[in-house]
């Protein structure tokens, strides 16, 4: 038997090999285990797909489409270059494929109340969008940091009816964000769904995050072999803790033609030690409820990060990343932010679409590839969401004033 | 016999209840910590719980957070706390020290390139080592650490297994199947330092636990003064107070050091005579 057909992850102890688990204080085993039934039970289930599908279709704008980036593939005038047009979707990102699905899961659990980390804001928007369409109550913890660099995304959060709580400990972003979920969850379980907005979290999150946001690759399999007649050649996405790279990935695993490259936020550098690229320079550790690689010390502290996008500036990474990593299928790399700043300007000047800085990371490493590939060769990339959001910030970056 | 375990028995023979203090190894600074836990020690704490620091403290509440972010200005790592531990040992060497932090801390500061990420023998030589007695680990259930459980057990180290209130019979079973020392019952659905709501549930719980295992059973979280600590001693062996103490460590930079140790003299002793 081949590798790829033996891919079957996570084992039923919520691992990808070595990585994954659930590394929790006690009070949140119940309520893991409690999620953990609820999905499987409902997964397969016709009604709940059917529930599913008609939520992705009419309220969040299914399927994206699949559009040619024409005068940009010009330019660089090598390989093809499509985007998977994920900014469309209602509330600006891929984030919304995962709520749509775990605000469903909280209904069937009996959860009132719904809390949610975000970093840049996609997450938190997308949380309280389908909280209030399901009349739910929502708090999104969010980083002071955050909140200063995603203002107009607080704005929305709260027209939505949310309460964003401004976390001012640690580091003051998406990790610290992530620990204030926890310690909120914790304290209100009985009644509160934590709507993790990555592949990361203690198990069964990052499958479950996964499985709702492989749409996108599915999607992406049925639209290639329409368009192309066949699979692309490469698919290029960022990675935080990494849900729009697996879900685009994931149907693709054991397409071993289709190369995977996952692209990491290298701040200022990778060799400057300030970025957020855990799998590109990082160790094995353990952190919010996962064994993944890290950005930590020799002491086992974690350690500060650095990003242009608050939606890539986390310390950690999703398990099934650094087990896709080890493994080797899927290869990862970096870009900085200067990289992603000027690819952020490219396609808003090139194509008239606006990505947001987090995917402007994944398009960086699309512009170093293209220009040395075959003209008949494709890539894919995820344009997991929109930079409306980022204007402010980039303006700031650059010196100017709105 | 284990340290931790004689400690019981002897409290036992005297109808006594054990105080099991925490404080956050560094905070302040490594100097002052080991005043403050001799001064502890002293005044009447019969187990002493040495919180290692951790950026990431998810369980924790502001005080205890902040007790963290203080030592972690100094860097305080693994490996100047179990040169404390060393140094407490000498100084008390029939009170049983335990380490309670995060996992991340002890797989990645003592041999992290041979660790393999886990516990492994050498760190738990490291741990006996240095006079340490227990481990409780916030972020490890059983699930994910039955065999550190049976490493820890070669070298006479006990791991302490956190149960709480939403822990079902069937977790209850195997939790107590997998710890050795004591257990310790979370009283509360949230994180340190918060308000206990109901003593009827709590004593029904820990009753339950009893019931079905002979290691003794502490309780913590939530337990700020006499009041509450003689409740609970009540149908405990024994009591956790954290982040009372903690509270008063946090007044170090700005008064002066006699005075607090003073406080937190008679605060332990008060809550030693409550639950005799």
């Amino acid at each position: 038997m081949k590798d790829k057909d033996k891919y079957n992850f996570p084992d039923a102890d919520g691992r990808y090999g070595d990585f994954g688990g659930k590394y929790v204080s006690e009070t949140l085993m119940s309520a893991l285990e409690q999620l953990e039934t609820t999905y499987e039970n409902l997964k397969d289930k016709e009604e709940f797909k059917n529930e599913i599908t008609d939520d992705l279709n009419n309220f969040v704008g299914r399927p994206s489409p699949l559009y040619f980036a024409k005068r940009w593939t010009e330019k660089l005038s090598g390989a093809k270059i499509y985007l998977k047009r994920e900014d469309l979707n209602h509330t600006g990102a891929h984030k919304i494929n995962n709520t749509v699905g775990q605000v469903l899961l909280a209904k069937h659990m009996g959860k009132k109340r719904i809390i949610a980390e975000t970093g840049a804001g996609q997450h938190g928007v997308a949380t309280a969008a389908v909280a209030a369409r399901h009349g739910l109550e929502c708090i999104i913890f969010m980083g002071e940091e955050d909140i200063e660099r995603q203002s107009p995304n607080v704005y929305r959060m709260k027209l939505l009816g949310a309460d964003v709580c401004p976390v001012t400990s640690g580091t003051r972003t998406l990790k610290d964000a992530m620990n204030e979920a926890m310690r909120d969850w914790v304290s209100n379980v009985d009644d509160t769904h934590y709507i993790i907005g990555s592949v990361a979290g203690p198990h069964p999150y990052p499958k479950i995050v996964r499985d709702f946001n492989s749409i996108v690759g599915i999607e992406l399999k049925e639209q290639s072999r329409e368009l192309f007649g066949r699979f692309p050649d490469k698919i290029i996405a960022c990675v935080g803790g990494g849900s729009n790279a697996m879900g685009i990935f994931y149907p693709f695993l054991k397409d071993n033609s289709v190369d995977l490259i996952g692209v990491e936020a290298g701040g200022s550098g990778i060799d400057t030690g300030k970025h957020a690229a855990p799998l590109s320079d990082g160790s094995i550790g353990v952190l919010h409820g996962m064994k993944t690689y890290l950005m930590q010390d020799n002491s086992g502290q974690i350690l500060s990060t650095q990003s242009v996008s608050a939606g890539l500036d986390y310390p950690g990474v999703g398990p099934e990343h650094s087990y896709l990593k080890d493994s080797g299928r899927v290869e990862y790399d970096s870009a900085t932010d200067e990289e992603a700043l000027d690819s952020f300007h490219d396609l808003t000047k090139t194509e008239g679409i606006m990505p947001a800085l987090e995917t402007a990371h994944a398009l960086a490493h699309a512009k170093k590839i293209a220009p040395n590939m075959e003209k008949d060769e494709i890539i894919v990339v995820n344009l997991s969401g929109r930079g409306d959001k980022d204007m402010a910030n980039v303006a700031k970056v650059e010196g100017l004033t709105l | 016999m284990s340290i931790i375990k004689s400690t019981f028995e002897n409290l036992e023979k005297v109808n006594s209840k054990a105080l099991v203090t925490y404080t956050v190894a560094g905070d302040p600074n490594l100097d002052t910590s080991e005043k403050i836990i001799s001064e502890i020690v002293s005044s009447g704490a019969d187990i002493i719980e040495i919180g290692v620091p951790f950026s990431d403290p998810m369980s924790e509440g502001p005080v205890i957070q902040m007790a963290h972010e203080r030592s972690l200005i100094n860097k305080t790592s693994l490996i100047d706390i179990l040169s404390l531990s060393k140094k407490l040992k000498k100084k008390f060497k029939t009170t049983p020290i335990v380490l309670m932090g995060y996992f991340n801390t002890f797989i990645n500061s003592l041999n992290s390139t041979k660790s393999n990420h886990d516990i492994n023998e050498d760190i738990c030589s490291e741990l006996k080592k240095n006079g340490v007695d227990g481990l409780i680990i916030v972020d490890l259930p059983y699930e994910e650490s039955e065999a550190i459980f049976k490493k820890l057990s070669k070298f006479e180290i006990d791991l302490i297994r956190l149960i709480s209130p939403t822990t079902n019979d069937l977790r209850i079973n195997e939790i107590i199947s997998n710890s050795s020392g004591f257990l310790y019952y979370v009283s509360l659905k949230g994180i340190t330092g918060a308000d206990i709501d109901s003593y009827d549930e709590l004593k029904k719980r820990v009753q339950q636990i009893k019931n079905s295992s002979n290691i003794p059973v502490v309780v913590g979280f939530g337990i700020k003064d006499q009041e509450t600590a003689s409740n609970m001693s009540s149908f405990a062996d024994g009591v956790v107070v954290g982040s009372a103490i903690v509270d008063m460590i946090g007044d170090f930079e700005k008064e002066e050091h006699k005075v607090i140790l003073n406080k937190i003299s008679k605060f332990v002793g008060d809550i030693k005579s409550s639950i005799q």
